[in-house]
Formats: C-alpha cells, structure tokens, sequence
C-alpha cells in the first residue's frame, strides 16, 4: 500500500486511485490489464473452507469494449480508473477533427470524429445543420466520443 | 382390403430414420390412424394378428380393436364382445414369444373391455378374476407371467390416475369405475398377489424362470400397496420374507423395501381397533429386527430400511408404540440406535469419497429426522428412554466431524486422511444452513442427554482453542525465523478449525433455537440441566471464567464447579478471544474466515435467547443464569460490551470477507432491535465511537459492502431510540444523522453538481446515502416511525432531483426508487393521513420524473436479462406497498391527525393513493409485454398489483384509457387462463370487485359492462368443463356468482346452449337438474352475502355431482 502515491499521472493529479477489491462493485470502474474497464460480472470464491475470499473480476475496456478478466485476493487493492463524461458543443468539423466547445466557452480542436457508426452519425447529423452536443468520455490519458445529442 | 397398405408400410413405421423419408413415415403414421378410426375392424384386425409377423403391425391392430370397441359399444353384441375378449386372451396365452410390447396392448385392450364392461355390468370382474386365479394356480411360470401381467393392466387402467387409457368417456366414469373397483378387485388383486408370493417364499430353490415371474408379482405388490384405492383393505398379510433369495437381485430388493415402507405406514380405519394395530405392529416390527439384525445392510438398502423405519415412527400413534412390550420396544430402539450410528459413519465416508450418489447421508437423514419425532414427543414414553440412545448418536455425530485421533474425519476406509482443498464459489450453502436439519436433531438428543453432551463440547472445545492458540503462537514464531509465508503448514491449522467449526455449530443448535419472527426460549432441558446442578456450581468461580476468556479455563481454581450451560458459552468466548488476538498480532491471513462467521453466528443465536433473560417467561429459573445474564447485573453489561468489541473489531479487520461481515452486522443488530439490550449498548463507549465512525465515512468502514453497510445504518438507527437522557439522545442523533444530511445538502446544493456528479468520489458519495437511507427505512418501529419519517421525507424530494441527474445510471436509478419503496413498505402502515398524503405526492412526482425519463430510455433486446427491469419490479413494488395500507394500517391512533383532518372532505386532498396509483399503472402496463411477463418475480408482482387494484380502486377502472383498460383485461384474461393456479386465482378474484362495480352503476355497454359478459363465459367454461384444481373453486365460484348476478341473461343462454348440446337423455336431465339446483337458492340472484355463500354451497355439490360428467378423458 506505501508506493500508491507513485501511481499517478504524470499531469500530477491522480489519473487512478486505490480500492480494495471487495469494494468494487458491479457496474464500477477498475483497472484490468491495465486497461479502464467497467466490471459486468463480480464473483467470490475461496480455496477450502478455512480459505480467504477471491474475486473473480470480469470487465470490458470503456473504450474498445474488449473483454478482460482478474482473479485476486479480496484483501489486495486494485486501481481504479478517474472516469469523467464532459459534454461539449460541436462548432465546426475540420479535415476530420472536432471543433468542440466547452460550457467555459474553450475550444478544443485535438479530437478526431470516431470511427463507426457515431462518427458518421456525426457528420451526417452536422450537414444536416443539427445543434450537437457531443459527450466525451475520459479515462486515464484517453479520450472518446461516446454519444451525441440534439439541442433543440 | 387394407392388408396391402399395411404390411409394406408396416416397415417404414417401424424402420431407422435413416432408411425411410419423413414424408414416408407420415404417410405411414396417417395410414395406421386412420384405419384405427375405420369402423368395426374387428375381422380384419384378428386377421392381421393370427398372420402378421411384424411387431408394430400387431401392436396398431391391438389399438384399433380397443379403440373401436369402446365406439362401438352400444352396438356391439354381448356375445360378440366377449368372444373378442377370449380371443385375445388365448391369443396371448398361445403366443409365449410375443414382443413384451404388443403383449402389454393387447392386455391393455382386455382391460379396457372389461372396464367399459363394468359399466353396463355386462361383464363381470368376479369371473374375470376367477380366470386369473386358475391361471395363477396351474403352476407354469409362463403362465404366471402373463396372468400378472393382465393384473397390472387392469389395475393400471382401474386406478383413475394419468395411466388410465382415453376413451372418449366422462371422468365421472372413470371415477366411479374407480370406486366400483375400490370395494372388490383392488382386493381380489391383492389377495392373488399374496397366494403367488407365499408360495414363491416356501421354495428352496428359485431358477431364473421363476425368480423373474416372483420379482413381476413383488412389483404387483408394490403397485397395489402404492394405490392410493387402497383405502378400506382389511386384510393384512405378512411379508416379512426380505430373505437372501431377494436380496440377491437388486431391484426385487428395491421393490419389496418400498413394500415393506407402505405397509409400514398403514394406518386409520384399516384396523377395526387399537389392539388389532398394536398386533400388527409388533409383527411388523419383529420382521424388521429379525431382518435388519440378519444380514449386513447393502448400500442399496440403506434408504429403503430407514423409510421403513420413518414410516413406522411417523405414521403410527405414540399410544400404539408405548403399547408394544416393552422389550420389543427396547431391541427397536437399540436397534435404531445402532443403525443410526452406522449409517452416520457410512455418510461420512461418502463425503470423503465425495460420492455423486449419497445413498447413506440420504439413510441418516431420514433416521435422525425419525429421532426428532421420537424426542418431541418424549413424555409419551418411559422416563429417560432415550438418554443412552441420544447420547451415542451424539458421541457418533461428534466423532465423524472431529478429526484423527479424537474423532474420524476425512478418514477412508484404510484409515488415511485425504486432505484436498477445492475451490468453493459464493453460492455454496454455510453448512449451518446445509446441514441445518441433522444439526437439529443432534442439538435436540444433546439436549435430551444435557448431563453428557454439555460438558463434552465444553471440554472438547476447550482443549481445541488451546491448541488453536498454541499452534498460532508457534506459527508467529516460525514467521519471524523465516518470513516466508509460503511455508506456513496450514494443514494442522485447518483441522483446528474445521474441529471448532463443527463443535461450534453443534453447540449452537444446542443451546439455542431461532425461530423466525419469535422470541427463542432458554430450551426447557438446557434450563432443568442447569437448575440441577446449580446447588453444586460456585457463581463466581463460574462468572470469573466468564469474564477470563482470555486465560485458559482449566487455570482457573475451582473451574470444575461451574455453571456447564455458562461455561460452554465462556469456551466459544475464548475462541473468539484467541481470534480476536490474533487479528491484531497481524495473523489475520492464518486465520479461518469461516471460524469468524461460526463464532458471530452462535454469539447471535446466543444473545437472542439467553441475554437479559425474562425471568416472566419462565416456570423456573435457574439462578447461574440469571445472575449471569440477566437484566441489570454486572454479567450482562460486560457481555455487551465484550460483543460490541467483537462487532467493531470484525467490521475493520473482516471488511474483505463479505459474509463474515453480514454475519457480524447482524449480530450488532440483535444487540439494539430490543429495547432492553440497545438500554445497555448506548452506555457503551465503543458505540458511539462506531457511530461516529460511520458518520464520518471514515476508514475502514466505507470498505464493506453494500448490504452491510445498509444493516449498519440500521442498527444505529435502532440504537438511538434506547433510553438516554433528552441531552445526550440529542447529541447522539447530532453524531448519526445530521453529518450524513450535512454532507448530503453540501453535495447537492453546490452550483456545479451537475458537472461533478458523474465523477466516481460523488457518485459514491450519492450511493452511500442512498443506501444509508434505506437503512434508516429498515429500522423504522412502531415509537420511531413520527421522527424516522420526516427525517427521510426531507430526503425524498431531493433523490427526486437526483432521477434527472442520474438518469444514464440506471444502478443509481434503481437505488433511488428502492429508497421510496423501503420508506413505503415499512412506514405507511403508520402514517395518518396527512403524511400519508405527503408520501402519496412524493411518490407521485417520483413517478412522473421516472416517466419522462423512461421515454427516452432504450433498454437491451428482448432476451434481455431479468435485472434489465429491475426498475420496473421496483416500480410495482412501491405500487403495492402504497396500496397494502388499504390492509394494513396501524395509524388509528394518531389522534392528533384526526383533529386536523376533520371537516376536510376527502374531495379537497391533493392527493390520494388511487391517483399514485392509477398514474403507476399507465406507466407501467404499457411497458409490460408478454415477454417480461416469463420473468417469475415480474409476473408474481404484476398480477398482485392489478389485482389490488381491481380490489380496492374497482370504481376507478372504468376511467382508464381505452388502450389501458384493455390490456389490463386483456391481463386478466391472460392470467386466468395460462398461468400459474396461483396467478389464475388472483385474476379470479379481482372479477368479483368488478362486477360489483358494474351492478352499482347500473350502466349497459360500458367496455368493463362487455368485459364482464366475456369473464362470466371464461369462468363458466372453467367451472363446467375444464378440469380444474380444487383449490380454485372457491375463488372461481365467487366470481361466477357476481358474474351471474350482471348477467342473468346471459348465464341463462350459456346453460341453455350447454344442455342443447347433450344427444344422452340421462345426462342432459341430471345436468339440467344439477343447473336447477345450482341456482335455486339464490333465484333471482342479487348480490347478497348469504345467497352467494348459499350459491358457493351449491356449487360444491354441482361440481361434486356433475363435475366429472362434462370433463372428457
């Protein structure tokens, strides 16, 4: 437990932070593989009868919705994953990036519309001339746009 | 003319898949039904069997002759049907090879004859009987074979179960044939049974022929003992002849235990008195002590000998049993004794080869159940009867679940010890649970043999725990030298443990009872054995080891004049210390997890029952005790205080381990939910600084899991309505809810919530409170509801807000509505009508917010799982909880809110339930399809829901909207029909309310007016001409007669067609008179109490007399 404070990101503020593995719970974030991944399926398990409780964790990546799996000891902690959702305003598609501005009125240019079938909807919806929020959603040092809406 | 059809396609009916098409083999099947339909086939069928040679062909031709004699009857010549009846029987008999198949059609056929027969009483039973007989006697076992053969047919077809044939005849037929054959044939089949088999049991020598022919007539035996015709049959055989030739074989061994356990279990007006019975039971009893105590017990026997012997202790009166001599009734017990410990060994080493088949757990069981009954009702029989008995069942219990040397645990056959560690997954039962029933019984002989049994778990306990210590000190010493955990043996260890686990256990189920809902009594042999000794047992040597459970019992002077009851608690302290030690001398990870959940378990089990015992619940007392445990004594506030530790020392230390940590919640709230105990608790330090540990959310506590951390919310609550003083209960509702609405407003109120409530910290935060209010809910009582009540309305409106904000979470959704339905569930009963109100619009705007949100919500496909919907179960949920107040309201008393209401007429309420509730049914109706409804709990908590509503808001149902009011008919409908009997008599009730409600507004044509008409058909038709379940008949009567009531027209039109549709005379006038009377009390019909309890009178003796005529098999 005594090198968790060298876990952090290098922007300074903590990017995961500790948790013991039987305070995870399902539908929470935690860090398989090294990968941000929500947890879908939680299980117990003990070795014996006189064994100490295991937690068999099964996540998928928030980003790539890949599947990861974990077994551990209930006492160890594992890392969580800062997840935030940031909604923006799309104010311009240029050569394949996003302009997106925030409710401070700050402009992003840095994210390229996402592959699939929400980046399409995307520009679709833009030439449509359509008023869209865009909700980005951010784990660790990365990136995604997830959803759109309409402002009417 | 249908020979060339039949024979080449006889083959392709018959042949592999592989060598015919599919459209052959239908082709084939459409031929074989149709020429069974063809009329009087009888000359081509004899044909056919006295010349095919293919089996199936003669097979179908059987059936045609059976189906179309029983078509043809009334046409048939009697002489003609018993010629054809002869020619099958010779037929069999001639053809000794036939295939056993077609052999057992053509029987079914004689039998079918003979039961149709019997109806016109143009055939005898008698002279059929008398034809077995002479079959019976010629002594050749071919011939044998094929008259038991004819017997099982015509007890299978007599016996009105799903084995009789259909026959196109009224079930009242079949149940008079039923009756018919109850008084002679059942008898006379018996009888033949009993000649073959007492002569089959006087021979020596038996060859394969005849052991065949003598193993078809014991499973006779057996079916005919299993009838449930066999009512009135007088005569009692003995069939005590379970010898070596049986044994041999097993299913004829199989067969003739089962025998022996129904002739064990007869009982009633069988014998015409009571010696009569107790005759009969001394024989059977000399049979089986002769038999079990003559051959060495198979594994295959094992259950059908212990069923014998449940069946003999269940079934027959204790007066009987205490009736028989008494050194009969003592070999029986010893007898059972031993076998019970025998039995016990053997399961053991079943679970040590982990047998698929546990045939001897399944044995023991059964016997220690058998001991339950025995010892339950022990002043039946000679004072201390059953000590010796209890006590070596017990010694042999506690053996089997000690390990080597003191005990045989884990050992196989050869002796040696298997140890394997397998993985075990959450869903595995605690063998507290598991083993629940066994260590019932053996609490309950430990309490029978009080005198032995205390003192040996102490004893052994004690011994164990100073093991446990010692080999956790060494094992802390060797971790020092090596500091390698990995080399830790935990082999020793774990042994230790698995020893106390089970004396724990044991002792638990000793000392204690937990019956649900009640307050456990000191066990009455607990409480004697205690008083008994008391005169030699020194109190404060006994408290003084109480009060020591750190040091070793046995070093303490004097420690053998104790207080055994005390000192058998004190040894479970003391393991409980040794743990507690351990846990901070940093050993927490050599210690057994389940050990921990054993000792909070039986300091729960323990507390319920025998802390601040009630000296008014009792004859007598015993004085160690009281002074003990009792209210106000020094005892008593330090085992409070000692449990509190304990509680608050598992909570920071146990945190991983789940279930350990449910277990020790829960003992924290046994401690408060009584008054007198949480008077003591509050006193306590350590409360209050758990209180405030909580509060704060500080560590480790925000560690544990949901549910515990809900329970412990809970317990708090319940603690702070203890006695204290105005000042300090102030301080400590100061300490326990105030931070947590605090914290609350500070989080919500801030400007940018919006932005950060997606971030973990304050999601949690949100979580936590949610939970915490559930909690609060929880604990909610009769004398707290007023202040517990707006504690929590302040809250509601505010998760309200948090509907919108969270609304892409549907977990934080979830839990938001849970709080709502924990608040009404446990608060509404006592809430006057102002809060009521104040409740019923909270709810209100919870509604309308999740219905806003749940338009724009997109849930997963239709394979969907079922906690996809948890949302709606809990919708409904609180809809029922709102509606259950119009049952149960307990808030009569508010006297206060009387006052305030009066005057107001019930027309200016903002609000009323009905509104809630109506608004949550056109949410959620529309979202329950079909589909959802497979979902067991969806459905159970849909239809109970509807149902209130039809029940108590009748008037409101005919303003739905059109769409609405027809799903929920279409429901109603839907649930009467197919569903569950539980579902279909819900909906049933709910038509009498609506019916009413029709009457009352005396409006034609209105869509619940036509609704109405549809359901009096729906339920006519289930009454008259579905077979239905009994059970249902009151519900569906009701119904009817409301329904008829509306609709006199119409039920008259119903009957009317009914009759017109009866070609027989007889029948249509016995029905017409069956509906005549069915009615007569209650012409005109109107909807009165007393003529509908008359019509449901009425309508017992309808369904008694006609029921059957309409129900076609």
């Amino acid at each position: 437990m005594a090198d968790e404070d060298f876990d952090c990101g290098e922007s300074g503020a903590s990017t995961t932070f500790p948790m013991q593995c039987s305070a995870l719970r399902k539908n929470g974030y935690v860090m398989l593989k090294n990968r941000p991944c929500k947890i879908v399926e939680m299980s117990t398990s003990k070795t014996g009868k006189h064994g100490h409780a295991k937690v068999h964790l099964v996540g998928t990546d928030i980003f790539t919705q890949r599947k990861y799996e974990d077994i551990c000891p209930s006492t160890h902690n594992m890392d969580v994953p800062h997840v935030s959702r940031k909604d923006y305003q799309l104010s311009n598609i240029d050569d394949g990036f996003l302009s997106l501005m925030d409710d401070n009125g700050e402009l992003r240019e840095d994210l390229k519309i996402p592959e699939g079938d929400v980046g399409k909807d995307i520009e679709k919806r833009f030439d449509n001339g359509e008023n869209l929020i865009i909700t980005v959603l951010k784990a660790l040092d990365e990136e995604q746009v997830v959803s759109i809406k309409n402002v009417s | 003319q249908y020979m060339p059809v039949c024979f080449p396609l006889g083959t392709p009916g018959m042949a592999p898949p592989s060598m015919v098409s599919t459209e052959q083999r239908q082709h084939a099947e459409h031929v074989f039904l149709s020429f069974r339909k063809s009329k009087s086939p009888f000359a081509i069928c004899k044909h056919i069997l006295e010349t095919s040679k293919v089996d199936y062909v003669l097979f179908q031709a059987a059936t045609a002759i059976m189906e179309a004699v029983v078509r043809e009857w009334i046409l048939l010549e009697k002489t003609s049907i018993e010629s054809l009846r002869t020619f099958l029987l010779t037929y069999v008999l001639q053809r000794p090879n036939l295939q056993k198949y077609v052999r057992e059609q053509i029987l079914l056929a004689v039998a079918v004859i003979v039961k149709r027969g019997s109806l016109d009483k143009s055939i005898n039973c008698k002279s059929v009987f008398h034809e077995v007989g002479q079959l019976i006697s010629s002594g050749n076992p071919t011939v044998q074979t094929l008259a038991c053969s004819i017997l099982t047919a015509l007890l299978s077809e007599f016996s009105s179960s799903s084995k009789t044939s259909s026959i196109g005849l009224s079930m009242e037929f079949h149940g008079s044939c039923k009756r018919l054959f109850q008084e002679e044939g059942l008898r006379q089949i018996f009888m033949l049974t009993m000649e073959v088999l007492q002569e089959f049991s006087r021979r020596e020598n038996l060859n394969a022929q005849m052991s065949s022919v003598f193993q078809r007539y014991l499973a006779l035996a057996n079916q005919v003992l299993n009838s449930p015709l066999l009512k009135k049959k007088k005569k009692k055989n003995q069939i005590c002849f379970y010898d070596s030739k049986i044994r041999e074989d097993s299913d004829m061994a199989q067969d003739s235990l089962q025998c022996l356990a129904q002739l064990a279990s007869m009982h009633g007006p069988i014998f015409p008195d009571e010696s009569a019975q107790v005759s009969y039971l001394a024989h059977l009893v000399e049979g089986l002590l002769s038999m079990i105590n003559g051959i060495e017990i198979e594994d295959s026997e094992a259950v059908g000998i212990s069923n014998i012997i449940s069946n003999l202790i269940t079934m027959f009166p204790r007066s009987i049993l205490t009736a028989l001599p008494s050194d009969l009734f003592t070999s029986f017990i010893n007898c059972l004794t031993l076998l019970t410990c025998s039995f016990g060994r053997s399961a053991a080493l079943e679970e040590v080869l982990d047998k698929d088949d546990m045939v001897y757990m399944e044995a023991y069981d059964k016997l220690l159940e058998s001991w339950l009954t025995l010892v339950q009702d022990e002043e039946h029989f000679p004072r201390g009867c059953f000590v010796q008995p209890a006590i070596q069942v017990f010694n042999s219990y506690i053996q089997c679940h000690l390990a080597a040397p003191d005990g045989t645990r884990n050992l196989s056959v050869n002796g040696i010890a298997s140890h394997d560690e397998e993985e075990i997954n959450e869903l595995q039962e605690d063998d507290r649970e598991l083993f629940s029933d066994q260590l019932s019984s053996i609490g309950m002989l430990g309490r029978v043999a009080a005198d032995h049994c205390i003192p040996l778990l102490t004893s052994l306990l004690e011994d164990r725990v100073t093991r446990l210590h010692g080999q956790l000190q060494r094992t802390q010493q060797h971790l020092m030298a090596s500091s390698d955990p990995g080399s830790v043996d935990r082999k020793v260890l774990d042994d230790l443990y698995e020893d106390i686990h089970w004396l724990i256990l044991v002792s638990g189920y000793l000392l204690a009872d937990d019956p649900p809902g009640e307050t456990p009594l000191i066990p009455s042999e607990v409480m004697e054995f205690s008083i008994k000794h008391s005169t030699e047992v020194d109190i404060n040597t006994t408290l003084q080891i109480l009060g020591s459970p750190g040091e070793k019992a046995s070093s303490i002077p004097g420690c053998n004049r104790t207080d055994s009851v005390i000192r058998l608690l004190s040894a479970v302290l003391r393991t409980s210390e040794v743990e507690s030690r351990a846990t901070r001398a940093s050993l927490t990870e050599l210690l057994s997890p389940q050990m921990g959940k054993d000792i909070v378990w039986f300091l729960r089990r323990w507390a319920k029952t025998y802390l601040l015992v009630d000296e008014k619940l009792y004859q007598q007392i015993s004085i160690p005790l009281s002074t003990a445990f009792g209210a106000d004594t020094e005892g008593a506030q330090w085992i409070v205080g000692y449990l509190l530790e304990k509680v608050i020392n598992n909570l920071s230390v146990w945190s991983s381990e789940a279930d350990l940590a449910n277990d020790t919640v829960e003992l924290l709230v046994t401690l408060v939910e009584k008054r007198e105990r949480a008077n003591i608790v509050v006193q306590c330090e350590s409360w209050w600084s758990l209180a405030k540990q909580f509060a704060s959310r500080s560590p480790p506590l925000h560690l544990l899991s949901s549910s515990v951390q809900r329970s412990l919310m809970k317990a708090l609550v319940l603690g702070g309505f203890a006695h204290m003083d105005s000042d300090t209960k102030q301080q400590y509702w100061a300490e326990v809810l105030h931070p947590l609405q605090q914290r609350f407003l500070n989080l919500i109120n801030q400007e940018n919530f919006a932005q950060i409530s997606q971030e973990e910290a304050v999601k949690q935060e949100i979580v936590a409170t949610l939970e915490a209010l559930c909690g609060i809910a929880e604990a909610t009582q009769i004398d707290n509801v007023v202040s517990l009540f707006s504690f929590l309305m302040d809250f509601l409106s505010s998760c309200i807000g948090l509907m919108e904000v969270y609304s892409n979470t549907p977990e934080t959704i979830n839990l938001i509505i849970e709080v709502f339905v924990e608040v009404a569930h446990k608060q509404i009963c006592y809430l006057g009508e102002n809060k009521s109100m104040k409740l019923y619009e909270a709810c209100l705007t919870l509604l309308q917010v999740y219905s806003k949100n749940n338009q724009s919500r997109k849930r997963g496909d239709a394979t969907a799982e079922e906690d996809q919907y948890q949302d709606l179960l809990l919708i409904m949920e609180l809809l029922t909880n709102l509606l259950s107040k119009e049952f149960i309201d307990f808030s009569e008393n508010d006297e206060v809110f009387r006052n305030q209401e009066q005057g107001t007429p019930a027309s200016s309420r903002a609000v009323s339930a009905a509104d809630v509730v109506l608004y949550g049914v056109n949410i959620v109706l529309p979202l329950m399809s079909q589909d959802l409804l497979k979902f067991p709990s969806l459905c159970n908590q849909y239809y109970k829901l509807i149902t209130f509503i039809c029940e108590i808001f009748p008037e409101k149902i005919p303003q739905l909207p059109e769409e609405l009011f027809k799903s929920l008919m279409f429901s109603l409908e839907l649930g009467m029909t197919s569903m569950s009997s539980e579902i279909s008599q819900l909906c049933l009730e709910a038509l009498s309310p609506l019916a009413e409600q029709c009457a009352k507004n005396q409006e034609k044509d209105t869509p619940l007016f036509i609704a109405t008409r549809h359901f009096l058909k729906l339920v006519f038709d289930m009454l008259v001409l579905q077979k239905h379940n009994t059970e249902m008949t009151v519900a569906a009567g009701e119904a009817l007669y409301t329904l008829v009531c509306l609709h006199q027209a119409e039920y008259s039109e119903l009957v009317e067609s009914l009759l017109s549709s009866q070609r027989d005379a007889v029948i249509y006038q016995r029905l017409a008179d069956a509906f005549n009377k069915l009615t007569a009390s209650s012409t005109p019909p109107t909807m009165d109490r007393k003529q509908k309890v008359a019509f449901l009178k009425s309508l017992e003796e309808f369904v008694a007399n006609v029921g059957g005529l309409l129900c076609v098999k």
